[in-house]
């Protein structure tokens, strides 16, 4: 059902659990990396694919909610599936709140884990395009001179070419070039695109 | 000190943390739940995983083969948890044996005199020279006198409290062996006297609230009864225990 290679990180310090969650999860056709402890996870490379962390809360050096944080500061943004030995309600909430996709007690069912595993991945996934785009986004905006951001501000706000002319003093043909540099560097295929740009830009916009 | 005197304290006091450990065993239980659910919680994901291994159109036996292996070393490593604890308890599970109650009282007052005289309490015994030996597990009953000890101690414990007296008096009835415990401490009130066999209950702000209801729970396990009284003249309180006299001992 998924296409494309995907990643689930497998952080437990329990050696059984440890490898019988990836049989599972390789059970059902996911690729699995495995290691015991926060450290050795924080440490090691992980590939530029989509993918899901399934956490032990209990670790003996950083406890998961601790890598939880810790993950967030490095700008990791693999979802996490919690796994814990006893279900602590207020500690699922606050990894619920710092964006867990779920907090589950052992033993689980296995549903339940390949569910959480693939909606972690999904996100992932979605979270990875939607970061690619407004990076190249942000590099199309850099490219533009400042009388192009201008422009291009003015055209998103729906002004016609003539407006946008006698609003910044030139000639609306002058105006007409400013503007398809500006479609050609966003690689912007029609106004409809550049506005829904510049809404994604949102911020990047209102400072130029 | 001599020698064996001094080897026989420390004996005391080897099963005086003997005690102690199973006081402890709602701490215990916390960790044995985890010791417990980590074998557990693998053997129910392997399961999975070995169902699913085999419910595939090309079923991959040595995948589940190995996972039925697993499953098998967790199951002997969770048993392996359970005869540890079994280790820890047996002392305490050895069973009843004949006692004299007086001698399990000496025990006790020798294992915590230090800790009374820090306190400034005096200690008096009235103990029965007559007493028939009863059938009891001697470590247990052990505990429950030291727990009924150190509740009178607390008691007596406020900055300028006076007096401090620990009176433990033994004696007999036709059916039962009778251990009191008196004190010239706060007392409790007798609203209290009740509640304070509740688990949790506790007065004392580092207390866990176990000790009374633990006790009871031994005393009752033995067919005696526990109970608490008012001091003589309403002050401070007795702690009052029976243990039924055996027709098979001497």
């Amino acid at each position: 059902m998924n296409a494309g290679l995907q990643l689930v990180f497998v952080v437990d310090d329990d050696v059984s659990m440890r490898n019988a969650i990836s049989r599972l999860l390789c059970a059902v056709g996911l690729m699995v990396k495995t290691f015991a402890s926060a450290h050795e996870f924080l440490e090691s490379k992980l590939p530029e694919v989509p993918g899901c962390v399934v956490l032990d809360v209990k670790l003996p050096d950083l406890s998961g909610l601790d890598l939880q944080r810790e993950m967030v500061e490095r700008g990791i943004h693999i979802p996490i599936v919690f796994i814990t030995g006893h279900g602590d309600i207020p500690m699922s909430v606050q990894a619920m709140k710092a964006g867990a996709v779920e907090f589950l007690t052992k033993p689980f069912r296995d549903e339940d884990l390949i569910d959480a595993v693939r909606t972690g991945i999904e996100r992932d996934r979605h979270g990875r395009k939607e970061r690619a785009e407004l990076d190249e986004l942000r590099e199309g905006l850099a490219q533009l001179t400042q009388r192009e951001r201008e422009v291009m501000a003015l055209v998103v706000a729906g002004l016609l070419n003539k407006q946008i002319a006698l609003r910044l003093g030139a000639s609306e043909k002058t105006i007409k070039i400013h503007r398809s540099h500006v479609m050609h560097k966003m690689g912007a295929d029609s106004l409809a695109e550049l506005v829904r740009m510049s809404q994604k830009l949102g911020i990047d916009m209102q400072r130029s | 000190m001599n020698d064996s005197h001094e080897q026989e304290l420390h004996k005391l006091q080897a099963e005086l943390a003997h005690v102690t450990r199973v006081t402890t065993v709602g701490e215990l239980t916390a960790s044995i739940a985890h010791e417990l659910n980590q074998p557990l919680g693998a053997i129910v994901t392997n399961g999975h995983a070995c169902l699913r291994l085999l419910a595939r159109e090309n079923p991959d036996i040595e995948e589940a083969r190995q996972a039925v292996e697993c499953m098998i070393a967790d199951g002997l490593r969770a048993s392996e948890v359970i005869k540890r604890i079994r280790r820890l308890l047996k002392k305490s599970a050895t069973g009843k044996s004949s006692h004299n109650i007086n001698n399990i009282i000496h025990d006790v007052l020798r294992l915590i005199a230090g800790e009374l005289n820090k306190n400034g309490i005096n200690v008096s015994t009235r103990l029965s020279n007559q007493l028939p030996y009863v059938l009891v597990d001697r470590v247990q009953i052990q505990q429950v006198v030291i727990n009924l000890i150190l509740n009178s101690k607390e008691a007596m414990s406020g900055a300028g409290w006076q007096p401090r007296e620990l009176t433990i008096h033994t004696g007999q009835t036709a059916t039962d062996i009778t251990v009191k415990i008196t004190d010239t401490g706060v007392g409790i009130s007798p609203e209290n006297r009740e509640q304070a066999f509740e688990p949790f209950f506790t007065s004392k702000e580092d207390g866990l609230g176990l000790g009374l209801s633990i006790s009871r729970t031994i005393i009752n396990a033995h067919g005696g009864k526990l109970w608490l009284e008012p001091g003589p003249d309403e002050q401070g309180t007795i702690s009052q225990f029976t243990l039924p006299l055996s027709e098979h001992v001497l």
